[in-house]
């Protein structure tokens, strides 16, 4: 019995060695409580020298002209709607903070990127993030430099989005794959395999209007509602940039 | 102590993901890399309290409310049991079958807590991307196991290999 491990760890012998040991958990207790804020502000130090470029590739200029023709058309759409309400939504530039993707996980159990900017640039949790092409999911966490974000593809990630042309409503949910489930309200929508996705303006957690994806395929034979699968126009792999949308 | 410190690194390599290791998109579980030679050789208090330690920094730096800490416990205390019954493990084989069958279990209750806690999962339960990342990240740690692990537990042992 003396010669047992758990007899010398718990019979507390050496106080400045418990001590220590109380010392280390109580620390990494704190880790946690701060969601790592200790840990992803030093990596986003020390891997400052690597952080991306601002070149991107051609086909992300061709994403972001994609989105722009798109938010123009929708934003055009929403500013005679609300015109018409008499009640002009103002929104500018200046509510966007560009970061860059200091570390992504997209395929795995997490589907999650960190950004070099934090709470000491205003961003917040739940503030949305989008990035050539569209939206590419939203703020998690934040640390003093740092953001962590969800992705849309990620498990657990729910977006009202609509389809504008038809103004049918639906929840963009994350089911780990590349393409998203998008879970309508009815049983019988009026849409169709291309129709264009946005966020919804009766979501009161996003903007509304920002471009989400194509719609690929519809499954209408489901239990309760259709479902069908989005394609993102915002690839996260291939991000190096996003632009994060604070409140 | 260079063994604990090394074990620091293992956040930083998650976050880093290094692109090279990975199969289609999925890296390694590093977490089981280490905390296999570690458990092996250290037994079994010194694996659980390395696998709360390391189980609580991995929990912090990624998103949603599942924990890795039930797994890591158990994976601990399998093969820190496993270290001190048989005769020393350092086949290539037996610690790649090791890390195989350890990223399953450990992939297989993050898969179970992800399904639980987002409801609208589970009504299609053998869902192909949970399916595919518990097969590709068994196999790829399974196949990095003889070589990362073999050179920790010669660490361990304070033989100089390099």
């Amino acid at each position: 019995m003396g010669g047992s491990p758990w007899y010398n760890f718990f019979r507390f012998r050496n106080l400045t060695r418990s001590s220590l040991v109380g010392l280390a958990f109580l620390t990494l207790f704190g880790i946690r409580l701060s969601k790592g804020s200790i840990f992803l502000d030093t990596y986003a130090f020390l891997s400052r020298p690597f952080w991306p470029g601002s070149a991107q590739s051609e086909w992300i200029i061709k994403g972001v002209q994609f989105e722009q023709e798109a938010r123009l058309k929708l934003l055009e759409e929403d500013n005679l709607r609300l015109r018409k309400l008499l009640s002009i939504q103002e929104s500018s530039g200046k509510d966007y903070i560009a970061a860059a993707v200091i570390s992504r996980k997209e395929s795995g159990w997490w589907q999650q990127i960190l950004l070099n900017k934090g709470a000491f640039e205003g961003i917040g949790p739940g503030n949305l993030v989008t990035g050539p092409g569209g939206l590419v999911g939203i703020v998690q966490s934040v640390t003093p430099t740092t953001s962590l974000v969800r992705l849309t593809t990620a498990p657990g990630s729910r977006i009202g989005v609509w389809i504008s042309r038809t103004k049918t409503h639906a929840i963009l949910l994350g089911i780990g794959t590349n393409r998203p489930l998008l879970r309508f309200l009815d049983k019988n929508p009026d849409v169709k395999s291309g129709d264009f996705v946005s966020t919804s303006p009766a979501s009161t957690l996003t903007p509304p209007n920002i471009p989400v994806g194509v719609i690929q395929s519809i499954n209408t034979e489901s239990l309760n509602a259709a479902t069908g699968l989005l394609q993102l126009t915002a690839a996260p792999q291939a991000i190096d940039w996003v632009q994060v949308k604070t409140k | 102590m260079f063994f604990i410190l090394s074990g620091l690194l293992i956040p930083v390599i998650e976050l880093c993901e290094p692109q090279f290791l990975k199969l289609i998109g999925i890296g390694p579980c590093w977490i089981v890399l280490w905390l296999l030679p570690w458990s092996l050789e250290a037994g079994t208090l010194n694996a659980i309290v390395a696998a709360i330690f390391y189980g609580l920094i991995l929990d912090s730096i990624h998103i949603g409310n599942v924990t890795q800490i039930p797994a890591l416990i158990a994976l601990a205390f399998f093969w820190g049991s496993l270290g001190r019954r048989s005769s020393p493990i350092q086949r290539s084989f037996t610690l790649g079958f090791l890390a195989w069958l350890g990223t399953c279990f450990f992939g297989l209750t993050l898969w179970i807590q992800i399904f639980l806690k987002n409801g609208y999962l589970t009504e299609n339960l053998f869902n192909e991307w949970a399916v595919g990342v518990l097969l590709t990240q068994s196999i790829i740690t399974g196949f990095l196991a003889p070589m990362i692990c073999a050179l920790l537990i010669s660490i361990l042992r304070g033989r100089h290999i390099l």
